[in-house]
């Protein structure tokens, strides 16, 4: 499955949750569910498909326990199926798709340049943002920062915290502007992808399929309703 | 757009996911995962505001799958705080704080059909509480979830206001005048 085209991860992602909202429940979402886990259960690579699917699974068991303390049975294993079918196609997605894999795919089917640099700048701007507010709470820390005691006193230190890093990381701005116009990259530049991923006739039948199957599965809803 | 408007969206959504660890070591029940956006849009436009929001929800997303569904609060936090900027509104805490509060109402009302209709208000242990305690006061399903959303966003959007105005007003006014809509914010143009 990793093998597979990224949109067609990303359609099959989708639709799962999608035919969970949309078939009857219990059995539609119970179905959804257990064919989300089973791509949790085959996911090949760095994280086993044991590892995917109980990460999935100890996600979605906090909103079981919440579900049930305020809805009765019937009621929450519904919303229960539904929510675990969506949390566990999309921790299976995660586990399968590695982002630069995506991002060569966009670029392949010729989304913009801006497009793709937002996407992979985003993932790689999150964790240094994290590292760096780790070592100002260490420094204001070391020089003696109370971050405990009444809520006022919280609120300034929280100010204390988060205001050297926003200034910081607004500081990174020029910086980063300044690289990117350095290396070209202008309104209308076209990015040659170095190893896009191979898209077949099948995996585009598959995407159409799983778009027309959901929108097959509302539209039945639908009339079954009327 | 842009590049120094583009090289801002990054930023401003890692902004929003790393504020989090400066709030777990106060120990507040804050979330200010809304900063980066409010930030971005009063500096740069409703646009970039909006980008930063839905790029946040799928960036978190990766992490726990069940922000992705609250995407369109961030979309009413970017324009709201277009609005807020165009008027001046981060010119002093005593006006953000009180505009923050109102975006604390707007939230909980966009949230409260989501968390409703997806999560039936299962979205953490603290909402489900005060959705138990909302009950327990007679209140009715929906109106349980809105009075949670209300308590979980009010204040948040009020300090989260707070912050942004304090931060234009500390940025040097060199490189505020970089960004659009900046010193309009802050009421200095």
């Amino acid at each position: 499955m990793s093998g597979r085209h990224p949109f067609t991860l990303l359609a099959l992602a989708a639709a799962l949750p999608a035919l969970a909202w949309t078939l009857p429940t219990p059995w539609g979402a119970a179905g959804t569910v257990a064919v989300a886990l089973l791509l949790c259960l085959l996911t090949p690579g760095a994280s086993p498909g044991l590892v995917v699917a109980r990460r999935a699974l100890f996600t979605a068991a906090p909103f079981w326990l919440f579900l049930f303390l305020l809805h009765e049975r019937a009621t929450a294993v519904a919303i229960a199926l539904r929510l675990s079918t969506m949390i566990a196609s999309l921790v299976w997605l995660v586990a399968i798709l590695p982002p630069p894999r995506l991002v060569e795919a966009l670029v392949a089917a010729g989304y913009s340049v801006h497009f793709a640099f937002l996407f992979a700048a985003t993932l790689s701007a999150v964790p240094a943002l994290r590292a760096r507010a780790q070592h100002i709470i260490d420094a204001q820390r070391c020089r003696g920062l109370a971050t405990r005691g009444g809520p006022l006193t919280r609120l300034r230190a929280l100010g204390a915290l988060a205001l050297p890093l926003v200034l910081s990381a607004l500081h990174d701005v020029d910086e980063r502007a300044l690289a990117l116009a350095t290396r070209g990259l202008s309104a209308g530049a076209r990015r040659t992808p170095l190893a896009p991923p191979p898209d077949s006739m099948t995996e585009r039948v598959l995407r159409w399929a799983l778009v027309f199957g959901c929108v097959a599965a509302v539209a039945g809803r639908v009339l079954w309703r009327a | 757009m842009s590049i120094r408007l583009l090289a801002l969206i990054p930023v401003a959504v890692a902004i929003n996911l790393a504020l989090s660890a400066a709030v777990d070591a106060v120990g507040l029940p804050l979330f200010l995962d809304t900063t980066g956006t409010i930030l971005a849009t009063a500096l740069a436009g409703p646009v970039v505001g909006v980008a930063t929001g839905v790029l946040t929800s799928v960036t978190n997303s990766f992490r726990n799958p069940t922000f992705l569904p609250f995407v369109a609060v961030q979309v009413l936090v970017a324009l709201y705080a277009w609005v807020a900027a165009r008027a001046g509104l981060f010119r002093s805490l005593t006006v953000a704080i009180p505009a923050g509060l109102g975006l604390g109402i707007l939230a909980a009302a966009a949230s409260t059909p989501i968390s409703y209709k997806i999560f039936g208000c299962s979205t953490s242990g603290g909402v489900t509480m005060i959705t138990l305690l909302g009950r327990k006061l007679g209140m009715s399903d929906l109106l349980a979830c809105a009075f949670s959303a209300f308590v979980t966003d009010f204040g948040d959007k009020a300090v989260t206001f707070g912050l942004v105005a304090t931060v234009l007003h500390a940025l040097p006014k060199r490189t505020a005048a970089r960004f659009p809509l900046a010193l309009r914010s802050i009421g200095a143009a």
